[in-house]
């Protein structure tokens, strides 16, 4: 939860931070530019520009891993809900998750899960960004 | 880890001062201002599109667009909607099981009251629209509500909107009521706030967006957007209710749809329909 | 935070050689693919906004700028990618919706859609 609010910070003020480019900002730019897994510096280190979400999902694939990260990402699409920023495939992407997950096809329904999940944080980053920034286009 | 806790810590700051300059705009609840909001609207519009009077926007994007508007004006003179509003007249004079009726629950026997919803009801701390005084009107009188998007309650909604054709809108936020300051606010934040997958806002369409094509439509302006409904859309080939609009636009956006009625789309009402102060009453419409 | 960084380093690189290889081999295919999410509405949906010399592209929209000179408009197509992938950055208003950030196309469907649009 802390983490979550931590990113989601950095990423709503990243704009308006004059000082060195946030870590975030760098993050995001090099995923932009270069796609999963592009490698980019960042005060004097190398990261890989991977989400959260799937680094989650790179573990064996296991009907208790995917059962475990479809949780996660149901947990984590209960917090957007509650802010009314719930995305509108979400739900059934989760539903995708659990098929496959029925099915024995774990690193399906760890991929799908991992989705879900990444659209619920995004939702939520969303949704704090709205609050300071909705009147940004308020005719005066 | 480290390192991006000490970030948060100075960004902590950054926030605390962009929250100091937005509560000198209007966006906060000592601020806001509906009237000088309304202004700049009606100013917006007419300084996009300087050829069409403010009266027009009742009709949507034919105000702005000459070349649908011909197209349009010919459904106009059949128009689609005339059955409903006939079958709306009927559903209204019929009375209920205990022989009351509709007009039992409303000012003026529920004939040419349109422009007074959506109203802020200081009793119940909310805002009330037409369709939820419809199905209050129900079951205070032992009827079963009715669905809220179409139907029945589309139709009745459609008469009574019918015998208020050219009625001035004039929605009202009482003074020195905080909560219906509030509800305004919600509405005007939720118009202007980007959502959904597709990171849209309402404005995003009907601001900005106005009469610039998407695929082959044109997104109507927002100034006059309530005064027509229901409306007959050709898409739904039927008659439906604001709210019904407000669901699939709000899922146009991959927002996972609020319902109709909800408070949130209620409060969108009272903004929508405060920016539209001044315009008559001209539902039920037909859109494509 | 010092493990995750070295993982994330070796899993990037087998990722980049990946790519590279499937680049080389199928460069008319990611294009066709590319064109598909163009103009498919569940997809990238572009064709509502932005107009393209394709004949298939019919009834393109004009909320964005059409996609012509797009090489001399984007010299490092990688700055047209991040474009793509998060049009908000450049203009927070943007009505273009956000396709890599918010995941409305997965990455390859990205570097698809650039190399079809960058033709033109």
């Amino acid at each position: 939860m802390k983490k979550a609010l931590i990113i989601v910070a950095a990423l709503t003020l990243a704009p308006t931070f004059a000082a060195a480019e946030s870590f975030e900002k760098a993050y995001l730019k090099a995923r932009a530019m270069y796609g999963q897994g592009a490698v980019f510096e960042w005060q004097g280190n190398q990261y890989v520009a991977t989400h959260e979400e799937e680094s989650e999902a790179n573990v064996d694939a296991t009907e208790a891993n995917a059962q475990m990260m479809i949780d996660k990402a149901k947990a984590k699409n209960k917090e957007v809900a509650a802010l009314g920023f719930e995305w509108k495939l979400t739900g059934d992407i989760l539903k995708k998750a659990e098929a496959a997950k029925a099915d024995g096809d774990y690193r399906k329904a760890l991929d799908l899960a991992a989705q879900a999940k990444y659209h619920a944080r995004i939702g939520i980053q969303q949704y704090h960004y709205a609050q300071s920034n909705w009147q940004l286009s308020v005719p005066e | 880890m480290k390192i991006i806790k000490m970030m948060t810590l100075s960004l902590g700051v950054v926030l605390a001062t962009q929250m100091t300059q937005a509560a000198d705009s209007g966006f906060t609840l000592a601020t806001v201002n509906p009237e000088a909001d309304r202004t700049a609207l009606q100013n917006y519009f007419k300084k996009r599109f300087p050829e069409s009077e403010v009266q027009d926007y009742v009709n949507g994007i034919y105000a702005v667009d000459a070349d649908s508007r011909a197209q349009w004006e010919e459904i106009e003179e059949f128009p689609p909607y005339e059955f409903a509003v006939e079958e709306g007249e009927e559903l209204f004079n019929t009375p209920f099981a205990n022989g009351k009726g509709y007009a039992d629950c409303f000012e003026n026997g529920g004939v040419g009251i349109r422009q007074n919803f959506p109203y802020w009801s200081k009793e119940e701390g909310t805002v009330k629209t037409l369709e939820m005084e419809i199905n209050e009107c129900r079951e205070a009188n032992g009827e079963q509500p009715l669905k809220w998007g179409k139907g029945e309650i589309a139709k009745v909604s459609a008469y009574m909107a019918w015998t208020s054709r050219d009625q001035v809108f004039d929605v009202k936020i009482p003074e020195g009521d905080t909560a219906a300051m509030a509800a305004y606010l919600d509405g005007k934040k939720f118009f202007y706030a980007k959502r959904g997958q597709l990171n849209l806002s309402c404005a995003n369409c009907h601001v900005q967006g106005t009469n610039i094509r998407i695929r082959a439509d044109l997104p109507s302006p927002q100034l006059g957007h309530v005064s027509h409904f229901p409306v007959f859309r050709s898409k739904w080939g039927d008659l439906g209710t604001l709210h019904r609009r407000y669901s699939g636009c709000h899922k146009d956006s991959r927002s996972k749809p609020l319902k109709p009625q909800t408070e949130t789309f209620r409060n969108l009402e009272y903004f929508q329909t405060y920016m539209s102060n001044g315009l008559v009453v001209n539902g039920p419409g037909a859109r494509k | 935070m010092q493990k995750l960084k070295t993982s994330f380093y070796a899993a990037g690189l087998m990722a980049m050689l990946s790519a590279g290889t499937a680049q080389a081999v199928d460069k008319a295919e990611l294009i066709a693919m590319g064109k598909a999410v163009y103009l498919n509405k569940s997809k990238g949906n572009c064709v509502s906004c932005h107009q393209i010399e394709d004949a298939d592209a019919t009834q393109a929209g004009n909320q964005g700028p059409p996609i012509v000179a797009m090489k001399q408009r984007f010299p490092d197509k990688a700055v047209l990618r991040a474009q793509v992938w998060d049009a908000t950055v450049n203009n927070p208003l943007t009505i273009m919706p956000p396709l890599g950030k918010h995941w409305i196309l997965s990455e390859q469907e990205i570097d698809a859609v650039v190399e079809y649009v960058y033709q033109f």
